[in-house]
């Protein structure tokens, strides 16, 4: 008879555990947290002075002007404001679609299941290429305007199915219940299975978050000569091309125009990386509490 | 007589069935209310653009309306099979891919299991943030860090390998063609590793608390739980991303190893995707791009298609 | 209840048809409207006699210009007084190339189109005008400027058209300085007694020497003989242009063109480079080379220099400039670097500076969906006339700069803001910002009034050297360091202007075939240089088949066809 009980059960094996992880959960973060202490460093840090390589996780020769270039740039505030907008505006309705869709997914009596499942899949691994894409966006008069951002990328096949992954471990047999109490699948849906889902959608709500935040691709294409739809990223970008001695550069052409900028292109880019990046280390932990351990699912075993 | 019979049945069976379905789909109707609008969007962006194929039949002229086209049928396709550079590619890709897919799985879910079993929430918040901070770092950065770190003079792993004994000349290891998909997928995990925690954390928060405590009371150990409820609990998550990855296989892009290759390496440093973009996107032979395109998304399909039925048989999980 | 949840979910499914209508009607219609204020705004006072009521086009350039403010800065200003055109511009960022190519399959284009060698994609689509008798019926300075030139502005053979009015090369440009050839850091001429360096011999043993004298620094960290820049594209510049320049070929990209008999050759084919690249293999087996050189990236080379260690370089200014403006910063001129005219023998001269003539180029196009070309041609015109010129590159008398006895000077304070608070300048005042826009003179060239065009003239460049650099000119007898190369009057002007500047059809095999060429030579030229010595000769020869075995022959016959056409097109 196993009576060990709760306290007995605290052996070795369990002891060299913890130990095993703290060690192995340090060692991470102290490599993880060393490429963005450089970058942090490397952002403070006199332009001329980082040319000189040797920085490391302190700042040698400090100084703001990285960060006072970036916020020199008019376009910033607006750019700010549209990449919240459509940050929080995409990751709601794409929340919406893809556990929408998730759901429709998860119910074993859908007729409509296999075929909408294949149908998405290949989305992930066809692509149509540029130029009908852009075609496309032009022709529905997405041009310039704000829903370019959040309308194409409405359904993601890969959202979906981690969704349904999720929604799967949910016991049918509490759907059914619901269904005798009179629920429709619309109800069911949104009053039951979504709040059970939240670990699910606080992870595909920081995936969509980030990827809105980041984009800067779209703005440039279709949204290019838009000054009050130009995002964050966009505007950097165009801060980065600025200071960037060389990358389109004509290697015939000496131009001189490369020596004018004071500021080199190296520190300009960590500034740019702290600048983006900071907005989404404010938003993590609060969706963090959703990740919460455990869901009591009632007497039905999972 | 049997043989009316027979028949007679076939066809009131096969009323009863499309009276079924209709039944069925009624029953479904918000099912179906709840897709449906989602499925013509997908088909508008991205099916319908997929006409764009047809490029790659053609001698695509920006310049010219559809009608006008040059069409040269399978042309740009046997000239990328005739390409001995292919080959070389396809190789790079492949092996970097398997190599990336298994470190690229085994590492998160490792460090998402001991994370879990770590006892303070705070230390693991804190632990989390960090340990994905890397996945916003750019691949431009990062490469840079990298390289500092592997370069013969003065970097950090020869420093280290030298005061070790182990080695008493600094290695360049950017030079040497064979260490470089190892560190690509190295790197990539130390980048990536973090942020590709989160699911498996998410997972790993679904799983009911009361199969813990009945293991405890049957006497298991952590260990034993990690791998009799944990692991187990979070297997469908593993095999979705799983089917979905080797659907990626070649599609595996081609950034970090344009950052972290040099002329010396070329031979490895080749991906079919940085092949795409130099011959076909940068030269504007946008026909050529285009095959290589259906080529890629032609050997995902089956690639998707085979894994899916694989996990399906093997462990009844699939996305399909 | 059910019956709101039903009603719910309907709505739900038909919001996001809604979002696209409601896309569809908040459209912002046309560029033409979106971000330029002062197109209502310009008075119409205008002193010139042509139409100046306000009109605003819409300009895409291939290039960036991230201090674009709009026209609201001071040059902008007076210019949209004066002409009333207001520009509503799009520049590019990251990959230029495929947004063109994108805009040029779209059938609606922008008024003014600046596309560089993606103009190809819009003369093909018919997107832009022929500008030539706009040019000959409404812009009498543009005819000024290109006179004797104006055959170079022609398309091609086949089509006499003018697509472009070139803005990139100035008419009459002249190099005051030299900022390639080979460098040496000062300090080590100085400590060797200031020998000849014109030979690769001469350049290799004042390293050796040197390096004997100081094997390392003072932290105790080794010095390097000579490092290359060879990340990506760095490439041409550091490891291949060098070896025609130091074998007496000029710049006409990967091709070696005799400037008699136009016969073309892939330049790694001459027997003289091979000779320049077994020098470099001696130099890496005698320890003098940099052994990190081909793995190194660009901000690694650059920290390289920054340390003072690099003795040597062959690079250009520019693109090694961050890493010495740090050695700057710190006061260590003596560790910056000199220019040297090094070619493989006595007898070769260095061709930094073979005259190619005025190389037309990329530049500004009209679309045909512009609505006034007149007007528009009109407005380039103002710009390329003196007026203009001197308006974009001085300023605004009086505010930019002065006129003292008849000359222009920049006062300190102006000049001060120039260089130190560059970004704000530029955007306050939109000096430099408009000069691509169209046809312009070169540096050193004088205006009727006696005056310069451009603020880059001689006086200058001298005034700019340090002391370290005046030293090191002065011992050998020059001013700049142009002295030092042989002149543009030693060699015969090249017909075709530059081989790298022809456009190469679309469709050509030849681009394939130059990109799978230049692949084998970025693989193999590294390779041959840090190989033994002795198996140094086996690599260039299987090298060399490989050249041939990828049609390398192909090339050089399309390439020559070209030259020849663009010689036939120039000389008519």
């Amino acid at each position: 008879m196993k009576s060990k009980g709760l306290l007995g059960s605290a052996p070795l094996s369990d002891r060299f555990l913890s130990v095993f992880v703290y060690v192995f959960v340090i060692f991470v973060m102290i490599i993880t947290l060393y490429p963005f202490l450089n970058v942090l460093a490397l952002s403070f840090n006199d332009s001329v002075d980082s040319v000189r390589g040797g920085i490391t996780i302190f700042p040698r020769d400090w100084t703001w002007e990285n960060y006072k270039v970036i916020f020199s740039f008019s376009g910033l505030i607006t750019g700010f404001k549209i990449s919240v907008f459509r940050t929080v505006a995409g990751t709601v309705v794409g929340l919406i679609s893809a556990s929408m869709l998730a759901f429709t997914l998860s119910r074993p009596d859908f007729q409509g299941r296999k075929f909408v499942s294949v149908f998405l899949a290949l989305t992930m691994y066809v692509s149509g290429g540029l130029i009908p894409v852009y075609f496309l966006i032009r022709d529905l008069h997405m041009m310039n305007t704000f829903w370019v951002y959040i309308l194409p990328g409405l359904v993601s096949a890969f959202n979906v199915f981690v969704i349904r992954s999720f929604m799967d471990g949910i016991p049918f047999a509490l759907q059914e219940s619901a269904k005798l109490d009179g629920a429709n699948d619309f109800t069911i849906y949104w009053r039951l299975i979504l709040p059970m889902s939240k670990p699910a959608l606080a992870t595909i709500a920081l995936f969509l978050a980030v990827g809105q935040w980041n984009s800067w691709f779209d703005t440039y294409l279709y949204n290019g000569s838009s000054e009050a739809l130009t995002t964050l990223q966009f505007e950097l970008m165009k801060v980065l091309q600025s200071t960037t001695s060389g990358n389109n550069v004509d290697i015939h052409n000496s131009n001189m125009t490369q020596m004018m900028s004071t500021v080199s292109p190296e520190s300009v880019k960590m500034a740019i990386t702290i600048v983006v990046t900071v907005p989404i280390l404010l938003v993590y932990p609060f969706l963090q509490r959703y990740f919460v351990k455990g869901m009591t699912l009632g007497a039905v075993k999972g | 007589m049997k043989a009316v019979t027979t028949s007679v049945q076939q066809q009131t069976h096969k009323l009863k069935k499309e009276r079924n379905f209709w039944r069925t789909a009624i029953r479904n109707k918000y099912l179906y209310m709840m897709s449906l609008p989602f499925v013509i969007w997908v088909f508008v962006f991205s099916y319908y653009p997929l006409w764009g194929w047809t490029m790659a039949f053609q001698k695509y002229k920006p310049a010219r309306s559809f009608g006008e086209q040059e069409w040269v049928g399978f042309d740009h396709f046997k000239t990328l099979f005739q390409d001995d550079t292919f080959y070389l590619v396809m190789r790079n890709t492949l092996a970097m891919s398997f190599m990336g897919i298994i470190a690229g799985f085994a590492v998160p879910i490792i460090f998402a299991v001991l994370l879990n079993e770590v006892r303070s929430m705070a230390f693991k918040r804190f632990a989390q943030t960090i340990s994905y901070l890397p996945h916003f770092v750019s691949w431009v950065v990062v490469a840079g860090i990298v390289t500092k770190m592997l370069s013969a003079d003065h970097g950090t792993v020869n420093e280290i390998l030298m005061w070790l004994g182990l080695i008493d000349q600094p290695i360049q290891f950017l030079a040497k063609g064979h260490y470089f998909w190892g560190i690509i997928t190295v790197s990539d995990v130390w980048k990536e590793m973090g942020w590709n925690t989160i699911i498996y954390l998410a997972a790993i928060a679904g799983i009911s608390q009361e199969m813990y405590e009945a293991a405890r009371v049957d006497g298991a150990n952590r260990i034993r739980q990690i791998w009799h409820i944990t692991l187990p609990g979070i297997r469908s998550t593993i095999v979705i991303l799983l089917i979905m990855s080797i659907g990626h296989l070649i599609q595996i892009g081609f950034e970090k190893q344009f950052l972290l290759g040099n002329n010396l390496v070329r031979d490895y440093s080749q991906v079919l995707d940085l092949y795409a973009l130099e011959y076909g996107l940068q030269l504007s032979r946008y026909s050529f791009g285009t095959a290589i395109n259906i080529f890629n998304s032609v050997v995902s399909i089956i690639l998707l298609f085979t894994a899916n039925g694989l996990f399906k048989k093997i462990t009844k999980e699939s996305i399909m | 209840m059910n019956q709101i949840s039903k009603w719910s979910s309907l709505a739900l499914s038909t919001t996001l048809v809604a979002g696209l209508l409601a896309g569809c009607g908040s459209n912002n219609d046309n560029k033409e409207n979106t971000a330029s204020p002062s197109a209502n705004n310009t008075g119409s006072e205008s002193a010139a006699p042509e139409d100046t009521s306000p009109l605003t086009l819409t300009y895409y350039s291939e290039d960036p210009s991230p201090n674009w403010a709009n026209m609201q800065d001071e040059i902008g200003k007076n210019l949209t007084e004066k002409t009333g055109i207001t520009l509503d511009a799009e520049f590019a960022v990251g990959d230029a190339v495929q947004k063109s190519s994108l805009i040029a399959a779209s059938g609606e284009y922008p008024d003014l189109i600046s596309a560089k060698q993606s103009i190809a994609k819009f003369v093909d689509a018919g997107a832009v005008l022929d500008l030539t008798d706009l040019i000959d019926k409404y812009a009498p300075n543009l005819k000024k400027l290109f006179e004797g030139n104006m055959s170079r502005l022609r398309y091609s053979d086949d089509d006499h058209a003018i697509y472009v009015i070139p803005s990139y090369n100035g008419i009459g440009q002249e190099y005051f300085n030299a900022g390639g050839g080979f460098e040496l850091q000062h300090r080590v001429v100085k400590e060797l007694g200031y020998p000849q360096i014109r030979t690769v011999a001469d350049y290799e043993k004042a390293i050796k020497d040197y390096l004997a004298l100081h094997p390392k620094d003072e932290n105790g960290n080794p010095n390097i003989g000579l490092t290359l820049n060879a990340d990506d594209w760095h490439m041409y510049i550091s490891v291949t242009n060098p070896a025609f320049f130091a074998t007496g070929g000029s710049d006409d990209g990967e091709f070696n063109i005799d400037v008699d008999t136009q016969k073309v050759t892939y330049h790694f084919r001459r027997p003289e480079e091979k000779e320049y690249f077994k020098w470099l293999n001696h130099m890496n087996a005698e320890g003098l080379l940099d052994p990190e050189s081909f793995v190194q990236k660009y901000d690694q080379y650059k920290a390289k220099i920054a340390s003072g260690r690099v003795l040597g370089l062959i690079d250009q200014d520019w693109d090694y400039g961050d890493g010495e403006k740090a050695l700057k910063a710190e006061g260590k001129f003596d560790y910056g670097y000199g220019h040297y005219p090094v070619t493989m023998s006595e007898d070769v001269k260095e061709a930094s500076f073979w005259p190619t003539g005025f190389m037309a180029g990329s530049g500004v196009a009209i679309s045909v969906d512009n609505p006034d070309p007149v007007r528009t041609i009109k407005f380039l015109d103002y710009l390329a006339s003196d007026e203009g010129q001197v308006l974009m590159n001085w300023g605004i008398e009086g505010k930019h700069y002065n006129v003292v006895d008849g000359k222009r000077v920049i006062p300190q304070d102006v000049n001060d803001r120039k260089v130190n608070d560059a970004t704000n300048f530029t955007k306050e005042t939109g000096i430099g910002l408009y000069n691509l826009l169209s046809g312009h003179y070169g540096d050193g060239v004088k205006d009727p009034s006696g005056n310069y065009y451009t603020t880059s003239f001689p006086e200058q460049i001298v005034a700019s050297f340090n002391d370290a650099e005046k030293e090191t000119l002065a011992a050998y007898g020059a001013t700049t360091w142009k002295d030092l190369f042989p002149k543009e009057e030693e060699f015969k002007v090249k017909p075709w202007g530059a081989a790298w500047n022809i456009p190469i059809p679309g469709d050509s095999e030849a681009v394939v075939i130059e990109k799978k060429l230049t692949d084998i030579t970025w693989k193999r030229i590294p390779e041959a240089i840090l190989a033994k010595p002795a198996d140094f000769d086996k690599i260039w020869d299987a090298y060399q088949q490989e050249l041939i075995k990828a049609n390398v022959e192909k090339a050089e016959k399309i390439r020559e066809d070209l030259v020849k056409a663009r010689v036939k097109l120039w000389s008519e």
